[in-house]
């Protein structure tokens, strides 16, 4: 048994916040979650979405409960930091500002070296050439139907390239000094994104290993009604059948059932869940139901929890296709 | 044959498109479509985001299959690389703030980039040192501060007890401890009423480029946008609206006069159109005056008790990014968002199962929440039709220009901004020389009178949704 993964829990929502953690989820738990952050580098876009791994309830249900993982109440477990504990985590910062400054340093040598060889001189000979010829082709018309758009493509590429490559003078050369450099202070600057790098940062005291015992704590008290705990049960069987859920919002259930991998398979099945077998049921949801599964290609399943024999039973609903 | 590679066209080839269309009809829907991770640039220097596409996705995982164990490896792999990205800015373009957990605002103390063009407010705060000063300073919201932390241009510090603070550093100076963005995650929701829903809608919308403001003020010192300007004057020109308004309250008025003083007309018969008597009865008149229940959103309703904690609240303004927005004085807002947990209700009407099973989501509005909501919105002119444009000939164009610039001496109206919306004020007023576009029905109902935008949000995804209070009572299908 490894160790188990902490859910930080913090107004009884659940979060992941290390990749290693979502990846062990993912491949050897069979939970997805659903990515709830902004990817720092491609922020103006909703498709790929980054950490922290947003946990449905149900899933920490099932993570806790079959001893996978461990909640850990996280706004608790900051304690006030030391002026000590800052004063170094300061000094680790400069030493790695430092690091960086030097390495860059290196590296605008070595290119220096480059920009100045044999080599480097006719690229950026046969470049200028090219972009001459370029600029002629474009000025005769022979380019008429190709956008301003499109045509900005290859331009600013090179534009990039002579950038990074800039023909130094023996002026510029001597006047970028280390002192200059450290004054303009050009390096890069990282927002961590899990607390563990923080020493002030203490989860230890603030985990519990059971449901009941974050219940008490009153951290995370899902499931606490009958509704609740009928969608627990349902997904623990349908997880112990080997299936992958996603949230089902988007199709009028509470989850999607996938048969594998949800990034690389679809889902067969849109769930809901029903919490006792007289519940009621009106005709009206199964041809709603039978509706949307048959439009988005699914069958739609009624998983009906029975409290007393703590089973669960399936029925599926799809259009039989006749005519 | 290289001369088509380097010059690419913006009209994508035919075939391309059709094999994409083949990929969509087997794939079960749009929101299903696989994400194909590896299709994103490697490496931490990104610099310029390519949103990548969908990738296919197989039915099921076959027993066996070496080729889909290699395929689902290599998704996964380029998924968690892409999550592994450190949050790095050059520190040229990195702003920071301190988070006073007391009051719940970031305070900026280094603003760079375009992000903070449009987001924080002013507030005058009495400085530490010397509290009969009152300091101005750009504060941010626990949303726009975990967001700016997320996307990695920000690095906030926590406000620390007896902290001194080191000036001339090499690498900025220290004003406390800190946080990461997990810590913000947890100490920043759940803060001057930011739940977990609302931070995610409020980051879907900003990451699509909306501007978003507080729909309800914070504090005192958080701007308030525009009020909403009216679109019809009060002026020469009757509105059209105001007149229907004041018709439709006359109108039983009218009718016990006429009933009185013309005993002409016979109830038991079908009404003729008598030119002499009714001058301007038209059709739309006569289903008016053939309406028994008063009808319409005007019309209030007839219970008006409403849940003491709805969900339903206005709690975002949005603009659209070309908007010019002005952070201390912002304009009317575009949309207006109201965010809820999942409304998960599938059909409308009360049943004992929906109301007991709805323990974690919110139930679909009533009517009586609607008209709360509408209340506060602003009526929209209805929707012209999208302008054809005839090929333009040089004389008509220079008719046209002189149409367009009389209408504009006229003194009723002298601002540009009702100059510019003189379109949809003359549905019925007489401006003889601009053409009149004749406004869809359809469309018009379609869009409704006013609008509003609802997002529920359920495990991490949002939904949204746009509710249009339709005036079918303005358009008659005659």
């Amino acid at each position: 048994m490894t160790e188990p993964i902490p859910i930080h829990i913090s107004n009884h929502r659940a979060f992941v916040f290390d990749v290693d953690h979502v990846a062990k989820l993912r491949t050897a738990h069979r939970i997805t979650g659903v990515l709830g952050g902004t990817l720092p580098h491609l922020s103006q876009q909703n498709i790929f979405l980054g950490l922290p791994l947003i946990l449905l309830p149900e899933e920490v249900f099932l993570l806790v409960s079959k001893g996978f993982a461990i909640l850990v109440s996280d706004p608790g477990s900051y304690r006030t930091p030391s002026l000590q504990e800052l004063a170094e985590w300061d000094d680790m910062r400069i030493a790695d500002i430092l690091r960086q400054l030097s390495r860059s340093q290196a590296q605008e040598d070595s290119k220096r070296k480059f920009a100045q060889s044999e080599e480097a001189l006719r690229k950026r000979q046969e470049r200028e050439e090219r972009r001459r010829r370029d600029a002629l082709a474009r000025q005769t018309g022979a380019s008429r139907d190709s956008t301003t758009v499109s045509s900005a493509g290859p331009f600013t590429l090179e534009a990039t390239v002579s950038n990074v490559a800039p023909v130094p003078t023996p002026t510029a050369a001597t006047s970028t000094s280390t002192a200059s450099v450290l004054a303009s202070n050009v390096f890069t600057v990282s927002v961590p994104m899990s607390s563990n790098s923080l020493s002030w940062h203490e989860p230890e005291r603030h985990s519990f290993s059971t449901l009941d015992g974050a219940r008490i704590a009153g951290i995370w008290t899902y499931p606490s009604t009958d509704a609740e705990r009928a969608k627990c049960e349902v997904f623990r069987d349908l997880w112990e059948k080997g299936y992958y859920m996603g949230g089902g919002s988007k199709f009028g259930g509470d989850w999607l059932v996938y048969p594998g991998d949800p990034l690389r398979y679809h889902s067969h099945f849109v769930a809901t869940v029903h919490s006792s077998p007289d519940a009621l049921l009106r005709p009206m949801e199964i041809v709603a139901h039978g509706r949307l599964g048959t439009a988005t290609k699914k069958a739609h399943l009624l998983c009906c929890w029975d409290p007393a024999a703590r089973k669960v039973s399936y029925l599926s609903v799809e259009w039989a296709g006749f005519g | 044959m290289d001369d088509t590679l380097a010059q690419p066209k913006s009209s994508v080839p035919k075939e391309d498109s059709v094999l994409r269309d083949d990929a969509d009809s087997n794939s079960s829907g749009d929101e299903d479509g696989g994400l194909d991770w590896s299709k994103i640039p490697k490496g931490s220097s990104v610099s310029r985001p390519v949103i990548p596409k969908r990738g296919e996705k197989d039915f099921e995982p076959a027993q066996g299959s070496n080729l889909q164990l290699y395929q689902l490896d290599r998704a996964r792999t380029a998924m968690f690389d892409v999550l592994r990205i450190h949050r790095s800015v050059a520190s040229k373009s990195m702003s920071y703030a301190v988070w006073h957990p007391a009051i719940a605002r970031a305070h900026v103390t280094t603003a760079r980039g375009v992000d903070l063009a449009s987001m924080g407010h002013t507030v005058a705060r009495s400085s530490s040192s010397d509290p009969t000063r009152m300091h101005k300073r750009l504060e941010l919201l626990p949303e726009e501060a975990l967001y700016l932390v997320e996307k990695g241009t920000l690095l906030c510090w926590k406000a620390v007890e007896g902290f001194e603070i080191k000036d001339d550093e090499v690498g900025g100076t220290m004003l406390g401890a800190p946080m990461s963005v997990q810590e913000a995650f947890a100490t920043m929701l759940d803060t001057e009423g930011i739940t977990l829903e609302r931070y995610q809608v409020y980051s879907y919308l900003r990451r699509l480029g909306f501007v978003v403001t507080r729909a309800k003020q914070p504090s005192k010192a958080y701007p308030l946008p525009a009020p909403y300007q009216s679109f019809f004057l009060p002026s020469v020109d009757r509105p059209p609206f105001l007149s229907h308004l004041i018709s439709s309250v006359l109108w039983p008025f009218k009718r016990i006069f006429r009933a009185f003083f013309l005993p002409v007309v016979n109830w038991w018969r079908p009404i003729t159109h008598k030119p002499w008597l009714f001058y301007n009865m038209d059709y739309a008149t006569v289903y008016k005056s053939l309406r028994l229940i008063p009808s319409g959103h005007s019309t209030p309703l007839h219970t008006m008790s409403t849940e003491p904690d709805s969900p339903y609240e206005v709690f975002y303004h949005l603009y659209k990014p070309p908007t010019p927005f002005k952070k201390s004085a912002p304009p009317a807002p575009d949309f207006s968002v109201v965010v809820v947990k999942q409304v998960y209700q599938l059909f409308t009407g009360t049943s004992p199962l929906i109301s007991t099973a709805s323990a974690r989501t919110s139930p679909i509005p009533t009517l009586v929440e609607f008209d709360r909501l509408f209340a506060d919105q602003p009526v929209l002119p209805p929707p012209l039709p999208r302008q054809r444009k005839p090929p333009p000939k040089p004389e008509a164009m220079r008719a046209a220009q002189a149409q367009v610039t009389t209408p504009a001496i006229r003194p009723v109206t002298t601002s540009a901004w009702m100059r510019f919306l003189s379109p949809f004020l003359s549905r019925r007023a007489e401006v003889p020389t601009v053409p009149q576009r004749r406004v869809n029905p359809f469309m018009a109902l379609r869009q409704g009178n006013r609008t509003i935008v609802i997002a529920a949000v359920d495990g991490g995804v949002a939904s949204f949704f746009r509710f249009g209070q339709g005036a079918f009572e303005e358009w008659p299908m005659a």
